[in-house]
């Protein structure tokens, strides 16, 4: 696919991803602050009213808020009515989505200069209740009513791959202990301490000590969430969201001397139902929206030098970084074990901390992946910066990889 | 049984009546499980309703330990992905396990129809 003219991101923001210190805030409000933060990131300047549509990424603020049609309530709460507004709901890849489909838009010369985010207001719900609430992204008919919740999904294809390729649930910690990691180097993340860290803390609380990582995991101070995954494998409930100024690359340099260009994407959908596919040790969807994104970008999976994948189990990220040609099969969890995915291995992978630490207010996700590539691709990562990074690739997932999108981003 | 449309609501009221139900494309002849009105491999529109008798190999599994709000005081359940002989596989709750160390992939499995509140469910027990 070729595209009719280039497209590069000039400004991105995001609020922090966390659990406590929005309460009080909607949807909008976090939306309207990602915003504010993307505008006033643009080197030369930009005011709001020079965007001319907005693409917003939003799993349920139905059911977590009570609020629908929320793309045309957050082009009045920005200010912006009469533009277009359009909201995209795949799941947790629909900021990742709206960012296709706001490079679709702008590439086609129907417009300049867009906005693009995402955002999702999650703790105003019970955990129970935030648990159903994500279920409904799988078959209410076929999976949720015998059982299936997202960890569980995740789950079984854990076993899959365990049984498959002899990988372990110690691979999988080794996912968890990195990403912290990383995620205690971010400002923006909703855990901000390491693993060992946070097994004093809790363990204090407990009268326990732990002499190592992998201790503390494996103690009843992790429990399982769905076996074999536990507590640390999975991704927590935060609220957030994030935001994008995209622009074509025709006036891109008015804005920034830096901008960083969409270079390629893809998007891929696979059987709704987990059991329904071939092989259940892989993502489909996620081989060919990256096959797509790696043909448009001329590169290969050797090229990209740092990833954000989405981790929202630690299985998952085993799958990504081995559906996307990182890794042959069956080495993703070693990968880590290894090192070879942290900050300064051969790949580092979820420089950020990964939704595992950073967090996943849903609908923010896909953004949030952006505005780091946006970061680490100009050397704005701070104490999580990768060397060198000129390469960057995102890869987003809708439900048990349904929907998966992938970006790749260059300076 | 040839009247019935392949609809979600038909494989209900099969299921109600304690038959699994498919449905197979004549022209690839691959089997859908529930059964579905275009065939997803070939795009195929002209099907057939085929019986599944309950045996299969557990695919995959899990046991839930935080349930959604509707399981709430079920758990810990077993719940997994169930490969049928005859071909489909499909996702149900695995009767009588507690733990993920009782149970393996491969294992042999028998289809049981449970009913319950929110409605008729397919199970599966060891055998």
């Amino acid at each position: 696919m070729g595209l009719f003219r280039n497209v590069a991101i000039v400004g991105a923001g995001m609020t922090r991803f966390h659990n406590r210190i929005h309460v009080g805030k909607t949807g909008r409000d976090l939306f309207v602050e990602a915003v504010l933060e993307a505008a006033d990131s643009v080197d030369k300047g930009f005011e709001l009213r020079e965007a001319e549509a907005i693409f917003i990424g939003n799993y349920s603020s139905d059911c977590f808020e009570g609020q629908s049609h929320t793309a045309a309530l957050i082009s009045d709460w920005l200010g912006l009515t009469p533009r277009p507004s359009i909201r995209v709901e795949d799941a947790c890849a629909s900021s990742g989505v709206a960012i296709n489909m706001a490079a679709l838009a702008v590439a086609s010369g129907a417009y300049d200069l867009v906005i693009v985010g995402g955002f999702e207001k999650m703790t105003g719900r019970e955990t129970e209740e935030a648990t159903e609430i994500l279920a409904m992204a799988a078959d209410a008919l076929y999976e949720v009513p015998v059982g299936f919740t997202f960890p569980g999904l995740y789950a079984a294809i854990a076993t899959a791959h365990f049984k498959r390729y002899g990988s372990s649930w110690e691979e999988l910690a080794a996912i968890t202990i990195k990403n912290h990691r990383n995620g205690a180097l971010n400002e923006k993340a909703h855990f901000q301490s390491d693993i060992m860290d946070t097994a004093r803390r809790l363990g204090e609380r407990h009268n326990m000590t732990f002499k190592d990582e992998l201790e503390f995991l494996r103690s009843p101070l992790n429990p399982f969430v769905a076996y074999p995954l536990r507590l640390f494998d999975c991704c927590p409930i935060s609220d957030g969201a994030s935001a994008l100024i995209v622009a074509s690359s025709d006036i891109a340099k008015r804005y920034t001397d830096t901008p960083i260009y969409i270079k390629g994407f893809g998007q891929a959908s696979d059987t709704f139902s987990l059991h329904d596919r071939e092989e259940l040790t892989e993502l489909k969807a996620t081989r060919i929206a990256a096959s797509q994104a790696y043909k448009m970008a001329e590169v290969s999976p050797e090229d990209i030098d740092v990833a954000d994948v989405h981790d929202c189990f630690t299985i998952a990220e085993v799958l990504a970084v081995e559906d996307l040609g990182f890794f042959p099969k069956g080495q993703g969890g070693k990968a880590a074990l290894e090192g070879r995915t942290s900050l300064d291995g051969e790949r580092p992978i979820n420089p950020d901390g990964g939704l595992k630490a950073k967090g996943h207010p849903v609908g923010a996700t896909g953004a949030a992946m952006a505005y780091e590539m946006f970061k680490q691709l100009r050397g704005e990562a701070g104490r999580r910066q990768v060397d060198d990074a000129e390469i960057g690739l995102a890869q987003n997932v809708g439900a048990s990889g349904a929907t998966v999108v992938v970006q790749v981003y260059g300076r | 049984m040839e009247e019935k449309p392949f609809t979600t609501g038909s494989y209900r009221e099969f299921l109600e009546s304690g038959r699994i139900m498919a449905n197979r494309c004549r022209n690839c002849g691959s089997v859908h499980l529930p059964p579905r009105p275009i065939c997803p491999r070939c795009g195929g529109r002209s099907l057939s309703w085929m019986e599944i008798q309950g045996r299969g190999t557990l695919q995959a599994f899990t046991v839930v330990h935080v349930p959604p709000k509707r399981l709430r005081g079920r758990e810990p359940y077993a719940t997994g992905i169930v490969k049928l002989e005859g071909g489909p596989s499909v996702s149900g709750l695995i009767l009588d396990v507690k733990r993920g160390e009782d149970i393996n992939i491969g294992a042999e499995v028998e289809a049981v129809v449970v009913r319950e509140e929110d409605g008729v469910k397919l199970c599966f027990r060891l055998v």
